[in-house]
Order: structure tokens, then sequence, then C-alpha cells
């Protein structure tokens, strides 16, 4: 009886033993036949990420996987959906991904979940030139059956692949022109020559690619507003690595600058005051070949914005100078992320001031004597407009209407500013040229705005000559009403 | 060689009864006593009249009606017109100065009696006038449309409308709306250049014609007792040549005040910004403002403010009315209830437009 | 002519006559002065300025309250149209309303977060500045101050 028993647990086991191991080639019948036809797509499917995760072919295509049979298995009346084409992929995709019951619940994913409903929204989820569905899918990128985690190194979307993936289509002139003639399709090649693409090409995974910068499900046109490379958002998107100091640490470049930028001019018009007008980063640094603009570059960089300044100081004797003493052009006066407005304490020969760093009684002296008088002169300038506008303000206090010499006062700003221009030139004779016009309108103003301060005191000179006008006549008036009734007692006293 | 005075004067005598009325008024003449002074202040509030209505129309000629342009264009005239700033400071200066000397007037008259018979007439168009001055004040305050005209435009219509039954159309039709707006503005320029001017005119006319008419009253201690002969003066040309002189004195006072203390005008009326701390009215309706403020707001079962108003209402009307039932004047005897009324009216006006002022 | 008392024939003392003469003439001539110093500021008054009237240069434009945050309205400002935006964060800006590329009347879109043209598809951005489109120039701006609840809008 005990051996009889013996085998009736083999026997058991072996069933069991056996079911499982139909089961487990029930699991994936699809994917069974199909190698065996040594099928391209079942092959890359072996390494696949969602085949580790135990989904089947239909889990995409549909049908039963449970059964080798065709009309059973890929029977478009028992749920096969064939091979999905258009926006019909990224729905199969989506129908997992984008459910929280099966991505958290069963899958204990944490991915996002909102890759199509971004893909939609953004630029690439425009519609194809077939008018018939999206321009971009989901295996466009992530490719059909070989998918791997994006942090694989065998993904198409890991960094250092990724910029071949974009470059399917963007380096592609014939097929971006359908969409967009005037988007550029050298970024790829822009992007070698720039120091993240070059370390992307030795194989550093942590510098900046494609997705790194213009986000991945997200990607919006560079105009629009909610782009990550939108003027106003790039300082945030290149500060992701750059402000960051633990990630930047091994690269031994600075970590401040857009903090520096942000409390510079550049930064407070473009990130408070929204002025589209203002620099941000990739108009200095370029985007896709972001390199720091060269030495003797700068001024011409500088110069596509603050384009007086550059030519005047492009012709003036500073060029020279500095290039050969390997002083970067306008950074040196003025700092590169950090700039603020100029203050007139920057120009002259007192110890804050630039010039005395080169200039002194001593040594460079033909540039200490004008570095001196232009000073002066601004200085000189802008007291009289103090002057002046206070003349005006302590008119308008009297209440004398001054809008005429408020806006010739206009004059007088616009050549202060003028002058701050021409500093540039460091030239004594042109700067005074600007001065002297400013000081011309200044005075003419004051001139008015006397007279009309005077007009003010005619006013009290008025009212007193009429006051002795009346004073006479009031007098003689009295006279002779006293007159008039001394005269009318003496005829009364006769009768 | 007959001049050019005496010709034109004969033209005119063929032409109507000239000798007759240079006749009657040679005949006019003026008591002279110690109280002879106050018989000038009815003539310095034609003065002024006049002087509103001169810098009144020229005014006209720059002034824009209208929520957009009031502000602005009293703006344009202070500082854009030549001698705007003038005119427009003399218009303001005097419109508060003919308020005053029509106050003066009036209880000059008061306590003089002069009121009596057979000048009761006299009194009430005198009366009429001074409601009219005062309404010319309140619509004229507004035109400039500034803050303070407007939130002192809206508290005195907010009182019209207190009074009971009437008091909400009163208000809506004063206020165009139930709000005070551009509308309003519109009316009380209407009411301020055309409706008032008339009405007042009629008035003054027959005010005037009745003073020429009837001359100038004696005092009372002059008259019951043995008739003796009063001191006078001719009223052409003494008294005339009199009023001129203080005319101009009066003229040269508003010149100074003119040029030192140049009329404000503020900021511009917004209805949607909150009163500015402070508000109240001008100073001839602080008293009755201050009143009011004074009143709880329910006594027995009225309201407190229809109170006031309605108390208000009553004391006018017995003081126009005064002619009528102050008969002993009329007889000739001591009133010194008038007196007592006089005092305590005049103590408390300016009692409580010292509070007022000072609140 | 020489004046005596009828009653007793005494001559009575002579009245000056060069003072009357001189009293008559200050008195007139103080009459001319003083009608002339009335008179002139009345005539330079009533003489037309060299800006012969007032200019509009304010307008009320509604109540903070009443214009949501991220929209725009149209409001008349004299004889133009001026578009009155509130941006998302809360500002209030004001623009002139006619296109700069055939003078239609923009509007405020939403879902661009522009002012934008129906006409031939402009776009500003909330600046005024022509960011898309046919405009060849900015929109100008309008002055905008905030009292209390009340938004006014002056030109600038």
């Amino acid at each position: 009886m005990d051996g009889m028993k013996r085998i009736r647990t083999i026997l058991f086991w072996a069933g069991v033993a056996l079911l499982l191991l139909s089961a487990a080639n029930a699991e994936d019948k699809c994917l069974a036949c199909h190698s065996q036809m040594g099928d391209k797509p079942s092959k890359m499917f072996l390494g696949d990420v969602h085949n580790k995760k135990g989904i089947t072919c239909a889990g995409c295509h549909g049908g039963n996987s449970n059964t080798d049979e065709v009309e059973e298995a890929m029977n478009s009346k028992k749920g096969y959906l064939g091979v999905p084409s258009g926006d019909a992929i990224s729905q199969a995709c989506a129908n997992c991904h984008s459910n929280a019951s099966r991505m958290v619940k069963e899958y204990q994913s944490d991915l996002t979940r909102k890759q199509l409903e971004l893909l939609t929204g953004s630029v690439h989820g425009k519609l194809s030139t077939t008018g018939k569905e999206r321009i971009v899918q989901c295996t466009t990128c992530h490719n059909a059956h070989g998918i791997v985690s994006a942090t694989n190194p065998a993904s198409p979307v890991y960094p250092l692949n990724v910029t071949k993936t974009c470059a399917k289509c963007h380096a592609n002139a014939t097929f971006m022109r359908q969409y967009n003639p005037a988007l550029s399709i050298d970024q790829m090649e822009k992007y070698r020559t720039s120091v993240h693409g070059k370390k992307n090409a030795q194989g550093d995974a942590k510098v900046a690619a494609c997705a790194s910068c213009h986000g991945s499900h997200d990607i919006r046109s560079v105009a629009d507003v909610k782009s990550k490379v939108y003027a106003t958002n790039l300082p945030a998107t290149c500060g992701k690595c750059h402000a960051n100091a633990g990630y930047m640490k091994e690269y031994k470049i600075p970590s401040d600058q857009v903090k520096k930028f942000t409390s510079s001019v550049h930064g407070k018009a473009l990130l408070e005051k929204n002025d589209l007008g203002a620099p941000s980063c990739n108009d200095c640094h370029g985007n896709h070949g972001a390199v720091p603009p060269g030495v003797e570059s700068i001024s011409k960089v500088c110069g596509t914005c603050h384009a007086l300044n550059a030519d005047l100081f492009s012709a003036s004797p500073h060029k020279k100078a500095f290039d050969t003493r390997r002083l970067p052009e306008c950074e040196t006066c003025h700092g590169n992320h950090e700039i603020v407005s100029a203050p007139s304490e920057l120009l002259g020969v007192s110890s804050d001031a630039v010039c005395a760093r080169c200039h002194s009684e001593t040594k460079n002296t033909k540039g200490y004597a004008v570095a001196k008088s232009m000073r002066q002169l601004v200085d000189s300038l802008e007291h009289e407009e103090l002057h002046v506008n206070a003349l005006v303000d302590d008119a308008q206090q009297r209440g004398i209407e001054m809008g005429e010499a408020e806006f010739k006062l206009r004059d007088v700003r616009q050549s202060r500013l003028e002058s701050r221009t021409m500093v540039h030139s460091f030239s004594g004779e042109k700067m005074k040229e600007v001065i002297d016009k400013g000081l011309g309108v200044s005075s003419v103003v004051a001139a008015e705005v006397n007279l009309a301060v005077e007009d003010f005191y005619f006013r009290r000179w008025g009212l007193g000559v009429a006051t002795l006008i009346i004073s006479i006549l009031a007098g003689s008036l009295y006279l002779m009403i006293r007159r008039i009734e001394r005269a009318q007692a003496a005829s009364s006293d006769i009768e | 060689m007959k001049s050019l005075w005496k010709r034109g004067y004969e033209w005119i005598g063929e032409r109507v009864q000239l000798d007759e009325l240079i006749e009657f008024m040679g005949k006019k003449y003026v008591p002279v006593h110690r109280h002879s002074i106050w018989y000038y202040f009815g003539g310095v509030s034609l003065f002024l009249f006049i002087i509103q209505v001169v810098t009144g129309i020229l005014l006209l000629m720059y002034y824009k009606s209208g929520e957009e342009l009031a502000f602005e264009s009293i703006q344009f005239i202070m500082s854009k017109v030549q001698f705007g700033w003038l005119i427009r400071s003399v218009h303001s200066w005097a419109a508060n100065l003919f308020v005053l000397a029509a106050m003066i007037h009036m209880f000059s008259v008061f306590f003089e009696r002069s009121y009596r018979k057979p000048r009761e007439m006299t009194w009430v168009t005198g009366m009429f006038m001074f409601f009219l001055a005062l309404g010319f004040g309140f619509s004229g305050y507004l035109l400039p449309w500034n803050e303070l005209a407007y939130f002192a435009t809206k508290v005195g219509t907010d009182i019209a409308g207190v009074v009971p039954g009437v008091g909400k159309t009163i208000m809506e039709f004063l206020r165009g709306g139930e709000e005070v707006t551009g509308a309003t503005l519109s009316r009380f320029f209407g009411l301020h250049v055309a409706v008032l001017p008339g009405i007042f005119t009629v008035f003054l006319s027959i005010h005037l014609v009745l003073v020429q008419l009837q001359g100038m009253t004696h005092p009372m201690e002059h008259e019951g007792g043995p008739r003796y002969e009063v001191k006078k003066m001719p009223f052409f040309p003494n008294f005339v040549l009199r009023d001129l002189l203080l005319w101009l004195i009066v003229l040269n006072v508003i010149a100074i005040l003119a040029v030192f203390f140049p009329w404000e005008l503020g900021r511009k009326a917004d209805p949607f910004a909150p009163a500015p701390a402070g508000i109240r009215p001008e100073w001839y309706f602080l008293f009755m403002f201050q009143t009011l403020k004074y009143i709880p707001a329910q006594v027995w079962f009225i309201d407190g403010e229809v109170l006031g108003i309605m108390l208000f209402g009553v004391g006018g009307l017995l003081w126009l009315l005064v002619p009528f039932w102050d008969q002993k004047s009329s007889r000739g005897e001591k009133n010194r209830l008038i007196n007592y009324v006089g005092l305590g009216v005049v103590g408390y006006i300016i009692a409580l437009s010292i509070l007022g002022w000072t609140a | 002519m020489k004046r005596s008392s009828e009653k007793t024939n005494q001559p009575i003392a002579p009245i000056d006559e060069p003072k009357r003469d001189f009293l008559k003439l200050i008195l007139s001539g103080g009459f001319v002065a003083w009608a002339a110093s009335v008179v002139y500021p009345v005539l330079m008054y009533l003489k037309p300025p060299h800006q012969a009237e007032v200019v509009v240069s304010t307008v009320k434009a509604g109540k903070l309250s009443e214009l949501e945050k991220d929209s725009g309205k149209i409001i008349k400002f004299g004889t133009k149209p001026v578009i009155l935006i509130r941006t998302g964060t809360g500002e209030v800006r004001a623009f002139s309303a006619t296109c700069t590329h055939l003078d239609c009347t923009v509007q405020y879109k939403k879902d661009l977060g522009l002012i934008w043209c129906a006409c031939h598809n402009g776009r500003y951005d909330l600046n005024g500045r022509n960011v898309a489109g046919p405009p060849p120039r900015p929109l100008n701006e309008y002055k905008v101050v905030v009292q209390g609840d009340e938004i006014a809008v002056h030109k600038v």
C-alpha cells in the first residue's frame, strides 16, 4: 500500500508540474509560435521589459495568447487588434500606462501615468500630414518590441542614445520640411560641437541630451510659453543641473550662475518683467552648440543687443589693449552672469572705479586723463538734471503747469543715457559732444521754469498794482464824498 | 454847448418820464445813526452777486460739464487760460463772501426789526433769495467734480432723502437717479447757471424795487417817542458813493484772497474710492450738519435724522414768517423776544459751526 | 465865482478851484485806471489760449473684483477702444485694442495666454508686443492705476 501512495504522490506532483509547464507555455503561445517562425519582433520581445513582467503579445495586440490555434488566437471578433496603426498604437500603450489600477496595483510601478496626455498636448501631438493620426506615437521613440526602461543603456531614449533617436526625424530635412520648413535640422551637428555634446559622445550620461532640456512627452515649441526652453523658463531648466552643486562637482565649474543671473539686470528683466528682449542662457551661450563665448568674441555676443556699445568699443583703443592682454572684453568691467546696471562710480579714477585698475597718474596716463574728464562730464550732467528736475517739481508744487517743461526734460534724460553708451568710445571729445547737448536743453528748461515762476510772482505784483489803483481811486472817492458832504453841510448852514 | 450827459438826458426825457423819477430819487434819504453801518450790507451782497454773475459767465466760456471733462476743464482754466486762475478763485471766494454778507444783512435786518410793516414782503423775498443763495452754493460746489464736492453732495442729498414721504423723490430728483453720478452733475449745472439765476433775478427785482419805493427803515428808538428830526443823508449821491467806496474795498479784498489763497482743486472725484477722512459740507451748512450728528439715532418713535430735518424745517419757516408773528414790532413796541431769539440763533450757528469745523 | 452867504453877505472861504479840478482829475483818472485793471484781465481771459480746449486723459474702467484673473475686456476710451487685461498673476494692463495691421479690434485669448486678432491671426504678448502674424508694430500701452477696487486707465 505505501508503494501505491508514493506513486500517487509522484503522479500528482508530475501532473501539477505538467499543468504548470503547460500553463507556463500557455502564458504566451503567440510568442512561442512566432519565435519558431523566426519573427524579428518576437526575437526583440524576448529582451522587452513587458515580457519580463509577464505581459504577452495579446497585451498590446489583443486576441488570445493561451492558444496557438490561429482562429482562436487571432480572431478579430474576439478582441484581436492586429498590428495597430496610427493613434491606436499609443492608445494600446495607454490602456495600461495611463491606468492607475494596472500600473500601481498590479505592477507596483511608480512611473508617471501622464505620458499620453502630455504627448497629446505637446507639439508632437499635433496631427500628421495624413490628417488621421498624431505625428509621433509611443513606438516612434521607444520602439515597439524591444522596449526597455529609459535608464537602461540599451534604450533608444537613454541619454547616450536619445540624440540619434530624435535626429531620426529632426535631422531629416525632407521629413521636417513637411511640418516646419523654418526649423533647423542641424541640432545634432551643433550639439556635437558643444561641451554637452562632446562629453555625451564620450559616454557621459550625466550631461544634457535632448530630453534633459526639451522634456520627453511634453515637448512644446520654443515659442510656447509653457515650453521648458521658453526664454523665461530656460534658466530654471539649465539650472536643474548647473545650479546643483553636488551634481556639478566633478566638472569643476561654478554652480552659482543661475543665482547670479536672477539678481542681474538681465535676469530681472527676463524673469520679473517678462521682457523677452532680455537674454536667456541660450542667447549668450548658444542652445545646441552651447559653449561660453571666447575672450575676443564677448563684445560681439553682447553686441547682438548692445550693438552701439560693441561698435564703439571695437573702434576704441581698448579693443586691442584688452585682446592682447587676454582680458574678456565686456566682462572685465561688467561681469558675466551678475551684470547690474552700471553705476556712475564705475567710471573715473577713484578707488572704486574700474578704470583705476589699469590707469593711474603714473601708469597709462593718457587713459587716466580721459577717464577723469569723462567722469567729470557725466557728473555735471547728472547734477544739472537733478537741479532742473527739482526746479520743475518746485514750480509744480506752486501750482504752475509744467507739462511742456517735463516734455523737454526727456531730452536731458536721453542725453544722460546716450552718454552712458558713449563711455565705450573712451574718447573725451565724443563724450563732451553728447553731454553738452544735454546741458543745453537743461539750461533752456531752467530758463522756462524761471519764467513760469516769474509769472507766479507777477500775480503778486499785479495785485500790488491793482491795489494801488484801487487805493488811489478809493482815496479820491472818499475825498470827493467828504467834499460833497461838506458842501451840503455848508449849504444847509446857510439856509 | 450842452455836455454829452445833458444831451443824453434830454433825449431819454423826451421818451420816458425822467424828471419825475429824478425828483423822486433826489428825495430819497438814508437815516444816519449808530446802526447805519448795517445798511451797507444789502449793497455789498448785491455787489458780490454781480461779481458772481460776471465771473460765472466768464467761467462758462471754458467750463465743460460732464464727468469726463468737468475736473479737467477747471484744471485747464487754472493753468492754461490767461487769468483763469484769477476768475476762478474770485468766483469761489466771492461765493463764500456772498453767503456771509447775506447772513450779516439778514441778521442785521432781523435785529433792527426792519421786516416789520410795511416791509414784510421785502423780508420774504430776501429770505427766498437767501435760500436760493444756499442752493447756488450747494449746486456750484459740485461743478468741479472733485473728491470733496462729490462726497459733500452725496451726504447732502442723502439728508434731503430723509424727509418723510417726499424725501426719496426729492433726493432722486436732485441726483438725477439713485446715486450721485454724471447725471447729478448735469442737473446741478443746469440749476446753477439757468434755473436759480432766473428765479433769483425775479426775487431780487422785487426786493430792490420795494427798497427803492419804501426807502430805508428808521431804527425803532426814533419812532413812537417825540418826533424829532432824524439825521439823514441823501441816497444820491452820498449813500451811493459811500456804497461804491465800500464795494471797491471789497473788490480789493477779494483780489488779495484770490492771489494769496488761491482756491484748491484737489483730486478728481472717484465714486469707488472711500470717502476721504473729515468729509464735511461748506461752512454755511456746517451747523446743520453738526446738529444732525448730535441728535441720537432714535428719539421716541421718530428717526433722529428725520427729527433734525423737521426741526430745521419748522425753524426756517418760523424765521421766514417773523414779520407776521412779531406783531409787537409792527406796532412800534419793543419786543425783547426778538433779541433773544436772534442772539440764540446766531450763537447756535456760530457754536455749532465751530464744533463742526474742529471736529 | 465867488460864493457868499445870502443872509450875512459875508464871504465864505473860497473853494479851491485848482483842488477841485485836481481831485476830479484823480477821480476820473483813477476810475479809468481801475476800469482798465478790470477789463484787461477779462479780455486776456477771453482770448483763446494756445491749447484751445481740454483733452480727455482718464477713463474709469470698472471694478477690479469684476475682472477675472487671466481674462480681458474691451472698454471705450473717449472714441477709441482699449483692451484691459488681467494677467494670471493678477496684474492689470491696458493697451490700444486697434490692431496695428489693418485696424481690427483685438481680443484676449485665454488658451493662448495672448492678445489675438481674429482678422488675420495676429498675436501680441501681454506687453503689447507683436509676436506672431502680420501686425508690424506693438499695441500702444495705456497706464493703469488701481485704487481700491476701481480701475482707472490713463493715456500715457
